[in-house]
């Protein structure tokens, strides 16, 4: 399959190199190693036959459970417009943009993302994509490290456990002491103090729990100890959100999955990096800038090449090469096709049916963990362990939340959600609770 | 030119500069509308929030599509033409895959569903990790990492916990060849180890006599890859791992060329301890522009236990996520590149066993004939047979006309080729890297052949002016100085620029 060479092609190739069989290219190779009788495979699939093979294995995944789960991951409405340029065969199928004289297209559109992310953050610098949230969380604090030559790393608790998870792979614990701050009430405690051999201060904006706060103390009380202040915001939210960059942080990361992705089982996703310039030479994976060609036109190229792993090797800001451009162009093209007054509903508009939501639960009978600091997202005591209980929304139609602990639940709104279904997973949650 | 050459570059000519999104902006339009708010609304007082609208370009949705679309316009791509780009692997990307990705079921699914409700899911997972695990000829898999370099990492993380497991801490020391990638150095000191670099012979393979030098007691382990940069399969491959073994360490196959020996012979009978596949890469999943990837990182049995979890197992009637009892941790906030994998998997089920069993040595076959037909024209760095990408130089021309490995890679942009991978591997002098893979035809080599053949004779030719080239595009060279120094990375940076100088 997809190798084009008819019997004709093949003895041209055979007569230009001088043998008469695919054998014959390896007789360099140990015989030993060579595969005899071929691999353990069943025999090719047409389309028509592949089609019926992986869409009953699609069916064996729930169909359409109405989402009620974010943690970082939000289903928010993702425009076929913006699907369908984000899939152009000319962004999909081309590589990091080496030659920029016939790359124009992806070095503009990442441009374009780059100045997009710094604008709705209040950034300088954003570099061109991470893999995603989380691993964006672990390239912050090892940014913060270098510049601050500091072990210490102050985080708060309030992360999705797989975040934190993915902090303790790549950040090593023998070097560096990652210090977990516990919350306070939901939020991240006023009257924390700083050391000066600490490196980062690192906070969610909101609170995996939900609940968020004005920042700006506590990133004054950090930079006033030296430390590298770093915010992981929820991006679908900056439309409403305070800016990280107005509250003084000197990076910010997200998982940008809600703006431009589908769900994707979570990935591919893409990360947010941006920072302030004066950080530029410590930022991991690519950077575009503009300059002018050789007719003074105006031209995009990449640059700050010399952190990059192929050219620095182990001397390189990151072991970052393949990123996640696609995800990124997606959210540029999101950014652009949402403008000023789409964000500000997805945000706003979740908010409100948050609101909704937590009064209705409430009025019912159920308790709400953080209602008054929590915005899109808040934590219910449930009356079963929560294993049952998204085993019995499940059942019923719903992806109820994310589970927190064995008795709370942590669940998501966006503007998609509709009165009808908060409506119906209400009723549904009271029968499942009660039953 | 019937093929692959000028017509692939037609619809990147001409024009003037494309605005940015934001020089389009008016005030008032917008392409999105939203439903009016459907429940009762009530007053927010949080201090958290902003009273002003973030700053996005206002745009039509006509205007915001003819934008991305003349963008697009403006990129060569695999769809378009011949992309020989070295150690990347730009073959073609079948499109059934695209459908497959976008079945709501695959593309919809909440990471944090639990796996009673993503049973679809885990099974496409097993049933790649049985795929991959036979190709490489290793036991068990793991999907987190999302791309080559983060599967090095977790190969490295695996080696250092199993070491540490060992009681065999003092073990520091990664071998990396002179002519690896520069992530395999870049990976090792962020697994924090050092990097120790081993030298290649005249012939281009590991030198085994400086290995032999360099192994001893604190040897952690060997990174490799097989077939090497240079494109040539390492002979001693098995002495190479014999070596490693005796001194306790572990080998490390970085996946970067494992196109060349799919359905050939397998990393793990090599002596392979773990291996790295980059799916973007060996199984036809589309590079995005640079990403998104996946680099799920397989193992030998003794290492399962080390991988990043969480893993699926297949039990008597159903998959589930387990987290394997040493497991480094996870390298990705959830499941890797899920739908990547996914397309991976179509792939494979489009080639079957005929296909797979076939697929290196096509490869290497392209890789060959083109070899030989540039081989003509222009030297080739190493007089050993290629597997599937081959390295020419230019170190003669540049002595006599003064034509780097840059010039030609630029020409070969006006003729409507990609240029092949240039000034790698390093310990080559003005490298040109090939890698046609499998999916050209006949024609498309030759004709990038011949069109090296005239660049050289016109780039030789008295009077040209090399910088020059390319002639026929939207833009010329780039000034690579100015963005590096004024640090112009946002759209508010240049015309600051131009009022300052």
């Amino acid at each position: 399959m997809f190798v084009p060479h008819s019997n004709i092609d093949l003895n041209t190739i055979f007569d230009e190199l001088k043998i008469s069989s695919l054998e014959e290219l390896f007789s360099h190779i140990p015989k030993e190693l060579l595969i005899d009788g071929g691999l353990d495979f069943d025999e090719s699939l047409s389309e028509l036959e592949a089609t019926e093979l992986f869409e009953t294995i699609a069916s064996k995944n729930a169909s359409k459970l109405v989402c009620f789960a974010g943690g970082g991951h939000y289903d928010i409405y993702l425009p076929p417009t913006v699907k369908s340029l984000t899939m152009r065969p000319e962004f999909m199928t081309s590589y990091t943009p080496y030659q920029a004289e016939i790359s124009q297209g992806i070095l503009q559109v990442l441009f374009e993302f780059q100045s997009l992310v710094c604008d709705i953050t209040e950034m300088e610098l954003a570099n061109a994509s991470l893999y995603d949230g989380a691993t964006s969380i672990a390239e912050a604090i090892s940014v913060a490290i270098n510049k601050t030559k500091r072990d210490n790393i102050i985080i708060s608790q309030g992360f999705n456990p797989n975040s934190k998870e993915v902090i303790n792979t790549l950040i090593d614990g023998d070097k560096f002491n990652i210090k977990y701050i516990e919350l306070d009430n939901y939020l991240f405690p006023e009257d924390y103090e700083f050391n000066e051999d600490d490196a980062a201060f690192v906070v969610s904006f909101p609170h995996y729990e939900g609940s968020a706060q004005d920042l700006t103390e506590l990133v004054n009380k950090a930079h006033a100890k030296g430390l590298i202040a770093i915010c992981y915001v929820d991006p679908s939210m900056l439309g409403v959100l305070k800016t990280p960059g107005s509250m003084g942080f000197d990076i910010v990361v997200a998982e940008g999955q809600s703006i431009g992705t589908p769900l994707s089982f979570g990935g591919p996703t893409v990360g947010w990096f941006a920072t302030k310039k004066d950080l530029a030479r410590l930022v991991p994976g690519r950077i575009i800038g503009e300059t002018i060609d050789s007719n003074h036109k105006k031209t995009y190229v990449m640059t700050l090449r010399a952190r990059e792993q192929d050219i620095r090797r182990e001397k390189a800001s990151s072991n970052i090469c393949t990123n996640q451009t696609l995800n990124a162009i997606g959210s540029a093209i999101h950014l652009s096709w949402m403008g000023p007054e789409g964000i500000y509903q997805v945000g706003y508009q979740a908010i409100q049916k948050a609101a909704y939501m937590k009064s209705e639960l409430k009025n019912s009978g159920f308790k709400i963990k953080n209602e008054s600091t929590s915005l899109r997202e808040f934590l219910i005591e449930t009356k079963i362990p929560t294993s049952e209980v998204l085993t019995k929304m499940g059942q019923k139609g719903f992806l109820a939340g994310i589970s927190y602990s064995d008795n709370e639940l942590l669940i998501a709104l966006t503007e998609k959600r509709t009165k009808k279904e908060i409506d119906n997973y209400i009723d549904c949650f009271k029968e499942v609770n009660n039953g | 030119m019937v093929s692959g050459g000028n017509a692939s570059s037609l619809p990147l000519v001409g024009g003037s500069a494309e605005p940015t999104i934001r020089e389009l902006s008016r005030p008032g339009r917008k392409a999105s509308k939203y439903p009016n708010l459907d429940v009762p609304e009530v007053d927010l007082n949080h201090p958290a929030l902003k009273n002003e609208k973030a700053p996005l370009p206002e745009v039509s949705e006509h205007d915001l599509v003819m934008h991305y679309s003349r963008l697009a316009h403006r990129n060569f791509a695999v769809d378009l033409g011949f992309y020989p780009l070295g150690s990347c692997t730009m073959k073609y990307n079948p499109r059934f895959a695209d459908y497959v990705a976008s079945i709501p079921n695959f593309s919809n699914t909440h990471p944090a569903t639990p796996s009673e409700f993503t049973q679809g899911s885990l099974e496409i997972l097993h049933i790649l990790e049985d795929y991959l695990t036979e190709i490489t000829g290793m036991d068990h898999a793991s999907f987190q990492p999302p791309a080559g370099a983060s599967g090095e990492l977790t190969g490295l993380l695996i080696i250092k916990r199993y070491l540490q497991n060992q009681k065999l801490d003092h073990k520091k020391d990664i071998i990396v060849p002179d002519s690896a990638h520069g992530t395999n150095p870049a990976s090792a000191k962020m697994a924090g180890f050092n990097v120790v670099e081993v030298a290649t012979d005249q012939r281009g393979m590991v030198n085994i006599e400086d290995l032999k030098s360099l192994v001893n007691e604190n040897t952690a382990g060997l990174m490799l890859t097989n077939p090497n940069t240079g494109g040539l399969f390492e002979e001693e491959i098995l002495t190479i791992s014999n070596i490693i073994h005796e001194a306790g360490g572990l080998l490390y196959y970085d996946g970067a060329n494992l196109n060349a020996i799919v359905g050939v012979c397998r990393p793990g009978d090599m002596g392979f301890d773990i291996v790295h596949s980059n799916l973007h890469k060996t199984f036809a999943t589309p590079h995005g522009g640079g990403g998104p990837g996946s680099g799920p990182v397989a193992v030998k049995d003794y290492l399962r236990e080390y991988l990043p979890g969480p893993i699926v197992v297949k039990n008597s009637d159903n998959y589930s996520w387990y987290t394997p009892e040493f497991s480094i941790g996870r390298m990705h906030g959830y499941h890797g590149n899920f739908l990547v994998a996914l397309r991976a998997l179509v792939y494979m089920k489009l080639l079957g066993k005929e296909g797979l069993d076939t697929l290196g040595s096509y490869a290497v076959l392209n890789a060959r004939y083109l070899s030989s037909k540039v081989s003509k024209h222009l030297p080739l760095a190493y007089d050993e047979p290629c597997m599937h990408e081959f390295v020419a130089t230019v170190k003669e021309l540049k002595k006599s006309h003064k034509i780097k490995a840059y010039d030609v890679g630029k020409a070969l942009l006006d003729k409507g080729f990609h240029s092949p991978t240039i000034y790698f591997p390093l310990i080559v002098e003005e490298a040109l890297m090939f890698e046609p893979t499998e999916t050209q035809t006949v024609e498309t080599l030759d004709d990038l052949a011949e069109s090296i053949k005239l660049i050289v004779e016109e780039l030789s030719a008295p009077g040209v002016n090399l910088t020059d080239y390319p002639k026929n595009l939207p833009v010329g060279r780039p000034n690579e100085l100015i963005p590096a120094k004024h640090l112009t990375v946002h759209w508010g940076d240049f015309e600051l620029l131009e009022l300052t100088e």
